[in-house]
Order: structure tokens, then C-alpha cells, then sequence
């Protein structure tokens, strides 16, 4: 078994991966630094705010670094960053599981309906189906509107059609703009969608569990910050819908997203494309 | 990846981690470390678990039931996991992985904005989208259930 599996190691051994890596590190380590030494700022926006983590300024300083603006990186470190991502995640993800436990009352109470937490994430659907035809999308719309297109959605997309298929193209569309922006974009949503005053804390905290772990983490923190009382149940709900976002929703997708969307653009597109403007990307 | 690897990356990024959470927020390494181990124990069965059980499910799930066991009532160690753990802040880990995820994207600038302003709204309608629909229907199974 070994054999046979050394050949797909994508290093052959871990001084290679660091030769390799260091220089990642290296630079993460920087950017931490100047990012935490810029701190936390916050806005007041009317009765709401809206917070700059330092994760914004240590994303910004990454896209800097590429091989598009200051080429400090080259594309062998990009692709290895995509894969460090998950290093990063996990122990974050580890100290949320923590908080989820010491806080276990709540989720014992939220028990049976964490179960049939994150379907309303299809929403997205409804919501951009219609614009993304009227703006003059064909099937690419489908892969753009099924979902967040995070990493393992454009897998799911890619497995049904194919890596050189419109609906791939839509996907990895939406996926770059959710990386470029995704994650202060999600601490912006949840202080606006916080400001309508509709929402429990609670139902932000659960509903920030979309299945993207960053996008949860920057949402939970901006509302953390909003609601430093209730910090603690929010953190431990958002935990929690993560968790089961992330376990069911690869299924949920598979079976409900992508069929949804695909329903929706055949009856939508024959009506709305007369209005659509031209096709232009 | 071999176990090594993923268990040398765990130290590097956990450094980060330290380096974030002394600068952010002042908390000395040697305060830091002893929650950052547990952070990296939990991470490593998580990755652990992903290669033995063959169940597809990410690692990070693992990484989230494995903390909430044990820091849950019946683990025999919750108190100490808790208070260890708690010396972290809640976005200290995060920091790197902005500077991964920023690096990791770093290719795709052109793309970005290259793919002009029609993409861009149909981007922000997604994640609008499936933030506002999960925060209604939790709302919605929050109320049904007249939990909070």
C-alpha cells in the first residue's frame, strides 16, 4: 500500500516541502505581524458598525505579495498556499469546537433543529438566479448560483460537468470573487443584515454557519463584536450550524442545490432572456 | 500528506497563531502554549481520523466534533481544556489564514478584475443570498421550536 502511494505525495519528502514552503511562512509570519499591529478598527455606522479585522489587511497583504503585483511569491507558492489554507482552519476550527462544548446546554437545547440547519443558505439561488440571467448568463449561471463555490462545491460542479463546462466557468467565477472579497464582505453582511433589527442574535450566530469557514469566522466575529453579551452563544451556534453545514452540505447541494438551480434556469431563461443584456464574458 | 508534514505545518501555523495572539492581544507564548498544543493534538486526530474512517467528511468537522467532545461534561479534561484553550483568542488562528488564503488567490488578481462588474453582483447576490436565507431559516427554526 505504501508503494503505491509515496508516487502521489506531492513532495517527495518534508525537507523538499519545506525548501519549498518556508518562504510561505515566512512571509504569513510578516504579514501577521503588520496586520495585528494595525489592529482592529471599528466603524460606527449609524446604530450599527462595521469592524476591519486584522485577517483583512493579512488577505489584502497575501493578494499583494502574488505573482500579479509585487511577484514576491512565485506560482509553485500559490498553489502550496491553497494549501495551507486548511493548516490554519483547523486549529481555529478546533478552538470553535471547544467553545461549542463548554457551551453544550445550548446546543443540547438547539439539538433536533440543528439537524435541518442550512437550507435557507439556497436562498442564494432565488436571489441570483434572475440578475445573473438578465445580466446575459447562459449555463454559466447555473454553476455561479448554485452556492457559496467554495472549494468542495466547484468539485461537485466539476464532477457533474466537467472542469471545461460552462456551469465549471460560472462556479470558479463566483469562487474568485467569494476569495477576493468573501471574507469582509461576510463581516459587512452580517452588521447590515444585524441592523434591520428582525434577527436574534442566536438566528445570526446559526445562520452564520454557511459552509465556508472563513466567511463563518468573519461573520461571527463582527457579530461578536456587535453583541459582546451574547458573544459566547453566537460563537457556539455559528460552531454548530458549521459543523453540520459542512457535513451536510456537500449532500444538500448534490441533491437539492444544483437540481434547484438547474429547474430554475430553464423556466427563467426563456423568459427573461429577451431582456438580458448582451453576453459578454 | 504524510503525518510528519501535517504535524510540522500544525507547528509553523500554531506560531503564527502565538505571534497574532501576542501582538493582537497581548498573551505571552509560554501563556499561549499550552492551548495551542491542545489546538494541534485535536488538529492531528482530526487529520488522523479523516485517513482511518471512511466516511467522507472534512477534516475540519472532525476538528469540530473531536473539540466539542472534549470540552463537553463528559470529558474528564474539560475544565483544563477550557481554560488552556480560552488564553487563545477567538480570532487569533485567524489572522494566518488570512495571509494563506490572500497568497493562495494571489494568481487570480487578473482574473478578478478582468471578470468586470457582472460578475462582481452576481458574487455579492450569492453570498448575500446564502447569508440572509440561513440567517431567516434559522430564525424561522429557532421560532418553531421557541427556543430563544
Amino acid at each position: 500500500m505504501s508503494g503505491n502511494k509515496k508516487t502521489n505525495y506531492v513532495y517527495k519528502n518534508v525537507r523538499e516541502r519545506v525548501k519549498t514552503e518556508w518562504v510561505i511562512f515566512a512571509l504569513a509570519y510578516v504579514f501577521v505581524i503588520i496586520a495585528e499591529m494595525i489592529g482592529r478598527k471599528d466603524f460606527k455606522i449609524g446604530a450599527g458598525m462595521f469592524i476591519l479585522f486584522p485577517i483583512f489587511y493579512a488577505i489584502i497583504l497575501g493578494i499583494i505579495s502574488g505573482p500579479h503585483v509585487a511577484r514576491i511569491i512565485k506560482e509553485k507558492h500559490v498553489k502550496a498556499a491553497s494549501g495551507l489554507v486548511i493548516i490554519g482552519i483547523c486549529p481555529f476550527i478546533a478552538k470553535l469546537g471547544i467553545t461549542a462544548g463548554s457551551n453544550i446546554d445550548i446546543i443540547i437545547k438547539t439539538g433536533p433543529i440543528l439537524l435541518f440547519h442550512g437550507f435557507g443558505s439556497l436562498l442564494c439561488i432565488f436571489l441570483a438566479m434572475p440578475v445573473a440571467i438578465l445580466l446575459g448568463m447562459k449555463r454559466e449561471a447555473v454553476g455561479a448560483c448554485f452556492s457559496l463555490n467554495r472549494e468542495y462545491h466547484m468539485a461537485l460542479i466539476n464532477e457533474k460537468y466537467g472542469p471545461d463546462s460552462f456551469e465549471a466557468r460560472g462556479s470558479l467565477s463566483v469562487y474568485i470573487v467569494g476569495g477576493m472579497i468573501g471574507t469582509i464582505y461576510f463581516g459587512f453582511l452580517a452588521t447590515l443584515v444585524s441592523m434591520t433589527g428582525l434577527f436574534t442574535p442566536e438566528a445570526l450566530g446559526l445562520g452564520s454557519g454557511v459552509g465556508a469557514g472563513i466567511m463563518m469566522a468573519s461573520s461571527s466575529a463582527a457579530l461578536s463584536a456587535i453583541y459582546p453579551d451574547k458573544a459566547e452563544t453566537i460563537k457556539t451556534l455559528a460552531s454548530a450550524g458549521e459543523t453540520i453545514a459542512g457535513i451536510t452540505g456537500i449532500y444538500m447541494y448534490m441533491f437539492i442545490g444544483i437540481p434547484l438551480c438547474n429547474k430554475m434556469y430553464t423556466i427563467l431563461e426563456p423568459k427573461l432572456s429577451r431582456f438580458s443584456l448582451k453576453k459578454d464574458f | 500528506m504524510r503525518y510528519i508534514e501535517w504535524l510540522l505545518l500544525f507547528v509553523f501555523g500554531a506560531v503564527g497563531i502565538a505571534l497574532s495572539n501576542f501582538i493582537g492581544y497581548g498573551a505571552g507564548f509560554m501563556e499561549s502554549l499550552p492551548g495551542l498544543l491542545i489546538l494541534m493534538g485535536i488538529s492531528m486526530t482530526a487529520v488522523f481520523c479523516t485517513k482511518v474512517i471512511p466516511v467522507r467528511m472534512p477534516v475540519i468537522a472532525y476538528c469540530s466534533l473531536i473539540g466539542l467532545t472534549i470540552a463537553s461534561p463528559i470529558s474528564p479534561v474539560r475544565e483544563t481544556v477550557i481554560s488552556y484553550v480560552g488564553a487563545i483568542n477567538f480570532t487569533a488562528p485567524f489572522t494566518i489564514v488570512g495571509a494563506f488564503a490572500g497568497m493562495s488567490i494571489s494568481n487570480q488578481l487578473k482574473t478578478f478584475l478582468k471578470q468586470g462588474w457582472k460578475i462582481l453582483i452576481v458574487g455579492l447576490l450569492v453570498m448575500t443570498g446564502a447569508f440572509t436565507g440561513s440567517v431567516i431559516w434559522s430564525t424561522l427554526l429557532l421560532k418553531i421550536s421557541s427556543l430563544f
